[in-house]
């Protein structure tokens, strides 16, 4: 069985978010939802700055808080590595979200694509509303952008009332196909393989570079390794002084 | 006279039942957007209500089992009352909880899909057995045929339900702030603290609006739990105390920053000040704590600060943005709870009270039931 895991390259890295538009289109990701995401922090004083961007998604920990901590095994762990979520299985006790180190759960506060709901023309006397759009393009399926693909695994959207999360486009997986950011991104900064085959490009990667995870320190077992940072600079070789 | 007051008590209570089911209904079609939660704070004053009431319901068992387990007589004459308060305050917790549960009728996996690893799945099954043998333990001492070996399984699972609740707040590691060692036995403490309270605010309370004199040995009951109650609250402060100096004034790490934020909110100090200097101040004073004003107000006072405490507790952990939801907010989130939050503890309240003045009209509570 594989155990797959994700490189993401931060010397490759732009900061684009192609990864994380990709991700929304891919899933049908309701707006306030963000299962691929970023953590961004900028220090210093200038000139003397600096700008940090770390893509960041479900981690698929190898010993994951989320999945001991829910009740009902709605979070549970795929035999790929892979932590799934049912939410027909959901309680929405949001208990995940407590145990997630990361961050990266959310909650589906109101029914899904708000937006495409409303009935009120855009500009009143002159364009349709969103609800009549959506109706004319696909039938009033949440979103006029709906995937449909993404229903082979899970609920094309998911209900008011539960938790969602990264899946690592399980459905594409099980088709042969990349997730869709790794896909998505222009810079190749994702890589995706199966930890368990040693030609696969991810156990290159992990040998040739030093790697590190989010939080590891909580032996979560984290499956989304960062490589390399970027940072074009350059400075005058110096020892410091007294 | 009389008539009018029972008629405006329940008709005040029948509005409280309707708040509620207007919530449930708006909650369960508008979305949990009504309450003042974010992707940062999941759990606000409905999971805080249902802790405080649950563990309430829990320190009742305690207090109920006095006589029933340890065999102390002279606390037979409040055993009733408070196996029902248990009772009542348990289904005014849950109303909290399926009002804090984005889909509760998924529950049904808590059966067909069982994760024995999760301290919330024990919470729940040892919930439900403790209400199903609390009904039967009830029943079987209205009818005169206590039986005290229900009144130690109530008991053994009151324990086990109150420290259970340490765990699940022990096990997400990336919030220490909750400190779970530490709340295996603050938690059943405070529930004890709790229930004492809850036991002389009812039993003054039933005094006041029946009419029915104290006679001598009541009197002396009710000072002898006054005397325990202040026992019980000077613990609870000193426990309260010490969790401020280990995990808010001392500690550096930065999963404290969250309480030591807390610790600077109005909900902490009304749960410092209010619930517990104050109760305190009453309680030291044998002049005060021998009146039923002292007891009513202290009680009163223990339970509003009690019940800040909670919500202080929760958001402690909460309250600091991390991670990718740090983007564009602030060090530390604010909160203060929507009407429709309000509203559930409303719905609660008025679950619990009705529930209790249908026990108090209808099961003699009052009436000793043992040998």
């Amino acid at each position: 069985m594989p155990k797959y895991a994700m490189v993401i390259d931060l010397q490759r890295c732009v900061g684009c978010g192609a990864c994380s538009i990709a991700c929304r289109n891919e899933n049908n990701v309701p707006d306030g939802i963000y299962w691929s995401s970023k953590i961004t922090e900028t220090s210093g004083t200038f000139p003397d700055v600096r700008f940090h961007y770390i893509p960041t998604l479900c981690n698929h920990c190898g010993n994951p808080p989320c999945v001991r901590g829910c009740p009902t095994k709605a979070m549970h762990k795929l035999e790929n590595g892979i932590t799934m979520h049912d939410p027909k299985k959901c309680i929405g006790c949001r208990y995940c979200m407590f145990n997630c180190p990361y961050e990266v759960i959310y909650f589906n506060w109101q029914q899904p694509h708000q937006f495409w709901r409303d009935s009120k023309p855009v500009i009143q006397g002159c364009t349709g509303s969103p609800s009549e759009l959506l109706q004319k393009v696909n039938n009033n399926r949440g979103t006029p952008y709906h995937n449909p693909e993404r229903e082979k695994t899970l609920p094309g959207n998911r209900p008011n009332g539960v938790v969602e999360k990264c899946t690592l486009c399980d459905h594409r997986i099980k088709e042969g196909e990349l997730p869709y950011c790794v896909e998505a991104c222009p810079a190749d900064a994702r890589i995706f393989g199966d930890l368990e085959n040693p030609e696969s490009k991810v156990r290159y990667l992990l040998g040739k570079f030093k790697p590190f995870r989010l939080k590891e320190g909580f032996g979560t077992e984290p499956n989304v390794y960062y490589i390399r940072s970027f940072n074009p600079a350059n400075y005058e070789s110096t020892k410091g002084g007294v | 006279m009389q008539g009018i007051k029972v008629k405006l008590w329940y008709g005040l209570l029948g509005l409280g039942i309707l708040i509620g089911l207007l919530t449930v209904y708006k909650v369960f079609t508008v979305g949990f957007v009504l309450y003042a939660k974010t992707d940062i704070l999941v759990w606000t004053l409905p999971i805080a209500s249902y802790i405080f009431f649950s563990l309430t319901s829990t320190g009742l068992a305690f207090v109920s089992s006095i006589p029933v387990v340890f065999g102390i007589k002279r606390y037979q004459p409040i055993e009733k009352r408070t196996a029902m308060l248990e009772i009542a305050v348990m289904l005014a917790g849950l109303t909290c909880l399926l009002l804090h549960l984005g889909s509760p009728w998924n529950a049904i996996y808590f059966i067909f899909s069982p994760n024995l690893e999760s301290p919330l799945w024990w919470l729940a099954m040892l919930y439900g057995l403790y209400l199903t043998v609390l009904l039967i333990s009830f029943w079987r001492t209205h009818i005169g045929e206590s039986s005290r070996t229900l009144g130690v399984f109530v008991f053994l699972i009151a324990i086990a339900t109150a420290t259970t609740l340490g765990w699940l707040f022990g096990l997400p590691d990336a919030r220490p702030v909750f400190n779970a060692q530490f709340l295996t036995m603050y938690l059943p403490l405070t529930g004890f603290s709790s229930a004492l309270a809850a036991v002389l605010l009812f039993n003054m309370a039933y005094h006041r609006f029946s009419g029915e004199p104290m006679s001598e040995g009541q009197v002396n009951l009710y000072n002898d739990l006054a005397n325990l109650f202040g026992i019980v609250v000077g613990a609870t402060f000193i426990f309260f105390i010490w969790r401020s100096i280990i995990g808010g004034i001392s500690s550096s790490g930065l999963e404290f920053a969250g309480f030591r934020h807390a610790m600077g909110t109005g909900w902490y100090h009304l749960a410092l000040w209010v619930g517990l200097v104050i109760p305190l101040v009453l309680l030291a004073v044998p002049s005060i704590r021998r009146t039923n004003w002292g007891k009513v107000s202290a009680s009163a006072l223990f339970l509003i600060g009690m019940l800040a405490g909670r919500l202080e507790f929760v958001l402690g952990g909460l309250v600091m943005p991390t991670g990718p939801k740090a983007e564009g907010q602030p060090p530390f989130v604010s909160y203060w709870p929507s009407i429709w939050e309000v509203f559930v503890v409303v719905f609660a309240l008025s679950v619990l009270l009705l529930v209790y003045t249908y026990g108090e009209r209808n099961f003699k509570l009052g009436k000793v039931s043992g040998p």
